[in-house]
């Protein structure tokens, strides 16, 4: 699998670092792709992409591209959070129709947000560290936000 | 196994205490715990201490600061539970037949943190992409009054009623009585929840001794029997999880009931780990105090209150008394010993025999949490 650097988009002035650069890939357009993991052994996805699989504990768990569309299983506003972390911001878990469930950030309109909506992966700046570099990650967005 | 009995029980006020050490935190829940029992000091087999974020040799920090040295000390960390684990060791070592008399202390100091949350570990996932405590059971929240059809109003109840008993506990962190109107005014956490639906953080400190049948009844002391103890951890999936479901409470409640030989309908009181408003509801359905999905029901009927058919939270739980983490399930302990000996005064549960404890947490990516201990006692 040929790795194609990733960068984010949203950021303000200084070009930002990605928190785990490893979990994502871009493809031919650029656009961001999820990197988890699949099994070798019995064929178990992983995100992130496991050192030994969980299922059969074999360690041959190969890189595996993972749909960027999932669907909202619930999520929260948060306003309290450690220093550098931009609040207020979205968390979610989202559910891959593969059967994974990822945490990630939401970067949608809270008020547009509700159980069950579909969602497509996207990248976003989230954070800054002590320096004041932002930081970029996965995330994912509404339909909404991705045609404005 | 043999026979476990509760000889003796300790605890601070918790409260901030940033001046004082950890050790000065837990000596006095040990003193008044040892004087209680009348053990003598050379007579203890072992010391086990919880405590989750205390760093090196805690129980002997504590421990040599009474004087008392020379026995095993074992100090256990496993996040929120660590206290209640450490119980559980102290259970193990009498009931094998290792010791005859143990001491068990947990004790935490998270004003050394200067306030905010408890630092998480960021070897973790999930951590490091930004998860907080709050934010996974604000989650947990919002995809209950999703199923459910719970309102935050609602779920600002559980808030009220902690503090309504917290106000009757002089242990406790915070004394406050709340209206539904405070709790939903107040400043945002995670939405649904505001400052009031999350449990304070403290410095706390408590202890029990634990003692064989036979030596329970030498020093006069077989009154309150633990008789189960259970520690059980999460199971994990990098998949769907239903999250308005407990399932680690749920399978821990079903190990501890079947070992006591008794089920939901037997206990009179219960401490459980109301870390957030939304976990106490769906821990009264973990436990079976009522259906799935009727948790607000049970506590609006005023079930679970001070009066009701069965109290949760005497104390005021996490919410009112306060989680300095390891000191927590301990505490819990104290609590349940106290009501089943009819000490409690302003919060006691008239005619309290069968009372449990359930400490819970830990946040790490994939597993429900990483510990849960439940334990029973009887008198």
């Amino acid at each position: 699998m040929k790795s194609n650097a990733i960068s984010a988009t949203g950021a303000a002035s200084a070009s930002p670092r990605m928190i785990a650069p490893q979990a994502l890939e871009a493809d031919e357009n650029g656009r961001p792709q999820l990197v988890g993991g699949k099994c070798a052994s019995c064929g178990a996805l992983s995100f992130p992409k496991a050192e030994v699989c969980s299922d059969c504990m074999s360690d041959a768990v190969r890189p595996q591209l993972l749909q960027g569309e999932g669907v909202l299983y619930s999520y929260t506003t948060v306003h309290q959070a450690p220093r550098g972390w931009r609040v207020p911001f979205v968390l979610g878990y989202v559910d891959l129709a593969n059967g994974l469930r990822l945490l990630a950030h939401i970067q949608a309109r809270p008020e547009a947000l509700r159980i069950g909506l579909s969602m497509r992966l996207a990248t976003g700046v989230v954070a800054a560290d002590e320096a004041g570099t932002p930081l970029a990650t996965y995330v994912f967005t509404t339909p909404e936000e991705r045609h404005a | 196994m043999r026979e476990v009995y509760v000889a003796g029980t300790g605890i601070i006020p918790f409260a901030k205490y940033p001046e004082k050490t950890l050790a000065d935190l837990g000596w006095p829940a040990v003193r008044e715990a040892l004087l209680e029992s009348r053990v003598q000091p050379k007579k203890i087999g072992a010391v086990y201490c919880g405590t989750a974020l205390g760093g090196m040799l805690a129980g002997q920090r504590v421990m040599k600061t009474l004087g008392i040295m020379g026995m095993s000390i074992v100090n256990i960390e496993n996040a929120c539970s660590s206290g209640s684990s450490a119980l559980a060791a102290g259970w193990l070592a009498i009931a094998s037949g290792q010791h005859d008399i143990v001491v068990v202390v947990g004790v935490e100091k998270l004003t050394r943190f200067n306030g905010g949350m408890v630092p998480l570990e960021h070897e973790d996932w999930e951590v490091n992409q930004g998860v907080v405590m709050p934010a996974v059971y604000a989650m947990r929240a919002q995809r209950y009054m999703h199923e459910w059809g719970l309102t935050a109003r609602q779920l600002a109840e559980v808030s009220v009623k902690a503090h309504e008993h917290g106000a009757l506990n002089p242990n406790a962190q915070i004394r406050k009585r709340v209206t539904v109107e405070e709790v939903m005014a107040a400043r945002p956490v995670s939405d649904p929840f505001t400052l009031w639906h999350c449990c304070p953080t403290g410095d706390g400190a408590a202890c029990v001794v634990l003692a064989s049948g036979a030596a329970a009844r030498e020093l006069g002391a077989a009154t309150v029997q633990l008789v189960a103890s259970d520690i059980t951890s999460g199971l994990y999936t990098n998949g769907y999880r239903d999250m308005t479901w407990a399932e680690l409470t749920a399978r821990g409640a079903h190990e501890a009931y079947e070992m006591a030989g008794v089920g939901p309908q037997d206990i009179d009181v219960a401490e459980i780990h109301d870390a957030f408003t939304i976990a106490e509801l769906m821990y009264y359905e973990a436990f079976g105090f009522c259906e799935r999905g009727a948790a607000y029901s049970f506590l609006r009927s005023g079930a679970s209150s001070l009066g009701g058919s069965t109290p949760v939270n005497p104390s005021g739980g996490l919410l009112s008394r306060g989680h300095p983490l390891g000191a927590t399930g301990v505490a819990q302990a104290v609590e349940v010993v106290r009501q089943l000996q009819g000490r409690s005064g302003a919060h006691q549960v008239e005619g309290a025999r069968l009372g449990l404890t359930h400490a819970t947490g830990g946040g790490i990516s994939g597993l429900d949490h990483g510990a849960c201990s439940i334990h029973i006692f009887k008198r």
